[in-house]
């Protein structure tokens, strides 16, 4: 046994010279690559984009009048505005998740919860549906006149078209980022160490407070930074909401800027720069709370069985639970399902008014309905594996604390912010980004006008996530069963597939979940960069939309909720299968 | 690690050169604003005509600008067709389209032809109206800014909407001025573009649009919805759909005889068919032409030389 392997990484010294580089070799390769991966994914067409802003006449190839535009557009009141509102938006859905999520998820984890994986599932649906589709679905349930005034006389308008109205909204669609974070977390903390506190005296609530959810923190701040990204990137529900009582934020100033003549690229480029600040900052603060003490919790097996009863309690949970559910899946997807159910709008929730004629014209596909669904699917899939490897390999380089005890590794900085970027960039401007980029005439071949293009841009938009929830579930795993396994006489590539694979494999699971949906169902992008002749999910919709079939094009929507969804169930199922002890 | 990024590199090229593959049949390539089933009408009609394949590409009138104008160092459309002729005259002055006359525009009146553009069909303006809301029936403009439509009226941003841009310059033009004022204080909704305007009207939530494209509601009624097209009294604008041919074309001879089908008997009934008025007077119309609707005096050039002011005004009699 001579050698370095065997001494350890603390040990210094003139021996361990050739271990560091037969050691060092490997991660310095693996950094390698995805460093040039990023580059490719988000560096370039974000640069192109940088450019964009600086000189006007970019895409026209010339490099004339740079920063012509900076003074007009930062001094311009509509940016305050805007500004000032995307963080009010931003701050609100994060509360609001905060305080929707948090709860559900302690119950979820910390207790012996009835059916505590259907309702997993039940909470996946929020994020099934599309934003904007489900926006359209409030609408036509609570405007004066839609299906809550036709079914019971009361209409909510007002309340909806109303900043709160907005934050709502919003919120039903996020706080699953928190839920589904905070739900790991707490049990990954697992009720042993809160009952460590509490052999000390502290009850079950303060144990909680002081315990479970300090430890809990690295995770739900990254729960809530992809949040507030979320939400002040998201363009659907503010653009269609907020045009009802004059409400701007970032996000609608660039489409607007991208959309009425004269069209302005250089403006939206400056507007998505400032959105991307914005996102910065919310990061480093992210990182200065997620950083700000050590939360290894994952020793060794996971307590499973430590969850308590509920007792009598369990009734008044599962009621909240299904209130929960019914306001942000069960009333969307009716409202879907009756649009989609009805002859004509006008026609109302009448019985002579409701039939299956939508959904036999999209079974038909005489409009090509179900080549489009095929379409996104795949593309989906192929993103969620791409930006899964690529999530996995930022996290591994920039969260490991590993051997070297709390040193970054070099490089790992610039992977970091490279990753972070796109979190900040609505759809519509990584978009401009890769056209800028992949249409340069120089190039010899390139992924424009085919459907690679739009799996870069799902890559690129989505790519946050799965390195979010990576590196929070990196920081949980103690160092110390690394230095085990390398102790042990396993290499340092060896230990990470072994042991820290293993160990991360849910979340980033669960990440590429969530990117297959996002992705499968995108649409802002997809309508500027996809390629010519080919319709995804989304473009399809908004199509029927735009020619007026609603009701098609709510059919579609609905067919792709349900398929969506089948896909993490089937995957949930695998890996209860998994779970299962035995 | 190394094997991940290997895996990376590997699935994004086999993406690349399957989706390469597919993409290098087409001949030529159309961008085009709604609406999407004329669209594509109108493609397989040529293409099983001349064997000509298309590439199509549909989205809003912003959205193919967008897309041209972020292309622009190496343009990748043929022929772009637009739902607002301001695109035609200001794509002409930046040089970028190729003049040509088709044979089959004879029969186009000259108000909707230039060197370098031709219109597909024509839109108007309208007012789309909700039998079932209880309101009754307006005939003119000015009828919906009266007690009955309090809060029951909305209307396409005309800082969105080139149609509604129109329409707003030429109720100006026309002495009209304070209708607008009036629209706001009874509670008008100005908000997003054309299409967001004519959904809440068809549910009941308001009971008429003022400014709606008049074919897209009149398809609506068509297939049973509660809507009907009022053309005011005191006149309205047309919107023509410009057809231009880039000048930086490769295809120029396949650009051609698709401008010249869009032109043709078919093409024409299949402009008819969705409710556009057909750019040749020979070919039957679904619906009132241009030659039965008053029109609005309107100098289009003037109007747009003065868009900011009267976005301006339109913005301060809102209330903003």
């Amino acid at each position: 046994m001579t050698g370095p392997r065997m001494t350890g990484p603390r040990m210094t010294g003139p021996r361990m010279t050739t271990g560091r580089l037969a050691g060092g070799l490997l991660p310095l390769l693996g950094r390698g690559s995805t460093i040039a991966a990023l580059v490719v994914v988000v560096a370039l067409p974000f640069a192109f984009i940088a450019l964009q802003a600086v000189f006007p006449e970019i895409g026209a190839g010339s490099f004339a009048r740079p920063l012509a535009h900076l003074a007009t557009v930062l001094r311009s009141e509509d940016f305050a505005t805007q500004t000032r509102n995307t963080l009010a938006l931003g701050a609100g859905v994060v509360v609001a998740s905060f305080a929707v999520g948090v709860p559900l998820a302690a119950l979820r984890a910390l207790t012996r919860l009835p059916g505590a994986l259907i309702w997993d599932l039940v909470f996946l649906v929020p994020f099934m549906i599309p934003p904007y589709i489900a926006t359209l679905g409030w609408i036509m349930t609570l405007q004066p006149a839609g299906y809550l005034q036709q079914l019971t006389g009361v209409s909510l308008g007002p309340q909806l078209f109303s900043f709160p109205g907005i934050v709502a909204v919003m919120t039903l669609h996020c706080f699953p980022v928190v839920y589904f974070a905070a739900s790991r977390a707490f049990t990954a903390i697992g009720a042993r160490t809160s009952d460590a506190s509490r052999v000390f005296g502290a009850g079950p609530l303060r144990a909680f407070w002081r315990v479970t959810l300090p430890l809990a923190t690295p995770a739900l701040a990254a729960s809530g930074l992809l949040v507030f990204a979320m939400t002040i990137e998201e363009y659907g529900t503010p653009a269609v909401l907020g045009a009802r009582f004059g409400f701007d934020v970032l996000v609608t100033g660039i489409d607007t800027s991208l959309s009425d003549w004269p069209i302005d690229l250089p403006k939206a480029a400056l507007l998505s720069i400032a959105l991307i600040a914005l996102s910065l900052a919310a990061f480093a603060l992210q990182r200065w709370v997620a950083t700000r003490r050590d939360a290894g919790v994952v020793g060794g097996k996971a307590a499973r069985a430590a969850t308590r009863p509920l007792c009598g309690w369990a009734l008044p949970v599962l009621v909240l639970f299904a209130a929960v559910a019914f306001v942000s899946t069960g009333l969307p997807l009716l409202a879907i399902l009756a649009t989609a159910l009805s002859r004509t709008i006008s026609g109302g929730l009448t019985p002579d008014n409701l039939g299956l004629g939508n959904f036999r014209a999209v079974l038909a596909d005489s409009s090509g309905a179900l080549s489009a669904l095929g379409t996104s699917f795949g593309l989906g899939l192929i993103s969620a594996v791409m930006a899964g490897v690529l999530g996995l390999a930022v996290a591994f380089t920039t969260a490991r604390r590993g051997s070297r005890g709390g040193r970054r590794a070099p490089g790992a900085a610039l992977i970091d912010a490279l990753s972070m970027l796109p979190n900040a960039a609505p759809g519509v401007v990584v978009a401009l980004g890769l056209i800028l980029l992949w249409n340069q005439p120089a190039l010899p071949a390139t992924p424009y006008n085919t459907l690679a293009i739009l799996v870069l841009a799902y890559v690129c938009i989505l790519l946050p996530q799965p390195v979010r929830y990576t590196v929070a579930a990196f920081q949980q795993v103690d160092p110390a069963l690394e230095a085990a396994a390398r102790v042990h006489g396993a290499g340092p590539a060896r230990a990470a597939w072994r042991v820290l694979v293993p160990l991360v494999a849910p979340s980033v699971l669960a990440a590429m979940l969530l990117v297959f949906t996002v992705a499968a169902r995108e649409l802002v992008a997809s309508l500027l960069v996809a390629p010519v002749g080919v319709d995804t999910i989304g473009t399809y919709i908004w199509r029927q939309f735009d020619q007026g079939s609603m009701g098609e094009g709510m059919a579609v929507a609905f067919l792709a909720i349900v398929a969506t969804t089948l896909v993490p169930i089937v995957i949930l199922s695998a890996m209860r299968r998994l779970e299962m002890p035995g | 690690m190394k094997r991940l990024s290997l895996l990376i590199a590997t699935t994004a090229l086999t993406a690349a050169a399957s989706a390469a593959a597919t993409a290098a049949r087409a001949d030529i390539t159309v961008y085009t604003a709604g609406p999407g089933g004329l669209a594509k009408a109108l493609v397989q009609g040529f293409t099983k005509e001349s064997g000509i394949k298309v590439n199509l590409y549909q989205a809003t009138t912003g959205k193919v600008m967008a897309r041209l104008k972020a292309e622009q160092s190496n343009p990748q459309a043929d022929v772009v067709i637009s739902a607002s002729w301001g695109t035609a005259t200001s794509f002409a002055k930046q040089g970028l389209l190729m003049p040509y006359t088709s044979p089959n525009a004879a029969k186009v009146p000259d108000f909707l032809k230039t060197d370098t553009a031709v219109a597909e069909g024509v839109s108007a303006l309208a007012i789309a109206w909700n039998p079932k809301s209880g309101t009754p029936r307006p005939t003119d403009w000015s009828d919906l800014a009266k007690p009955y439509y309090k809060d029951k009226v909305t209307m396409p941003d005309p800082a969105q909407s080139g149609s509604a841009f129109e329409l707003v310059a030429a109720l100006d033009g026309n002495g009209q001025q304070g209708l607008f004022g009036k629209l706001h204080g009874n509670g008008v909704l100005v908000a997003g573009a054309n299409k967001a305007a004519l959904n809440p009207v068809l549910q009941g939530a308001k009971a008429a649009v003022f400014g709606a494209v008049d074919y897209i509601s009149m398809a609506a009624k068509a297939k049973g919805e509660s809507v009907d097209v009022i053309f005011p009294e005191s006149g309205t604008v047309v919107a023509p759909r410009p057809m231009m041919i880039l000048k930086s074309t490769t295809h120029a001879d396949e650009a051609k005889k698709f401008v010249d089908y869009v032109l043709s008997d078919a093409g024409q009934a299949a402009v008819a068919k969705v409710y556009l008025m057909p750019a040749r007077t020979d070919v039957p119309a679904k619906r009132p032409t241009i030659s039965e609707l008053k029109l609005l005096k309107l100098d289009s050039e003037g109007a747009q030389a003065k868009r900011a002011a009267i976005l301006g005004d339109f913005a301060k009699a809102m209330g903003k």
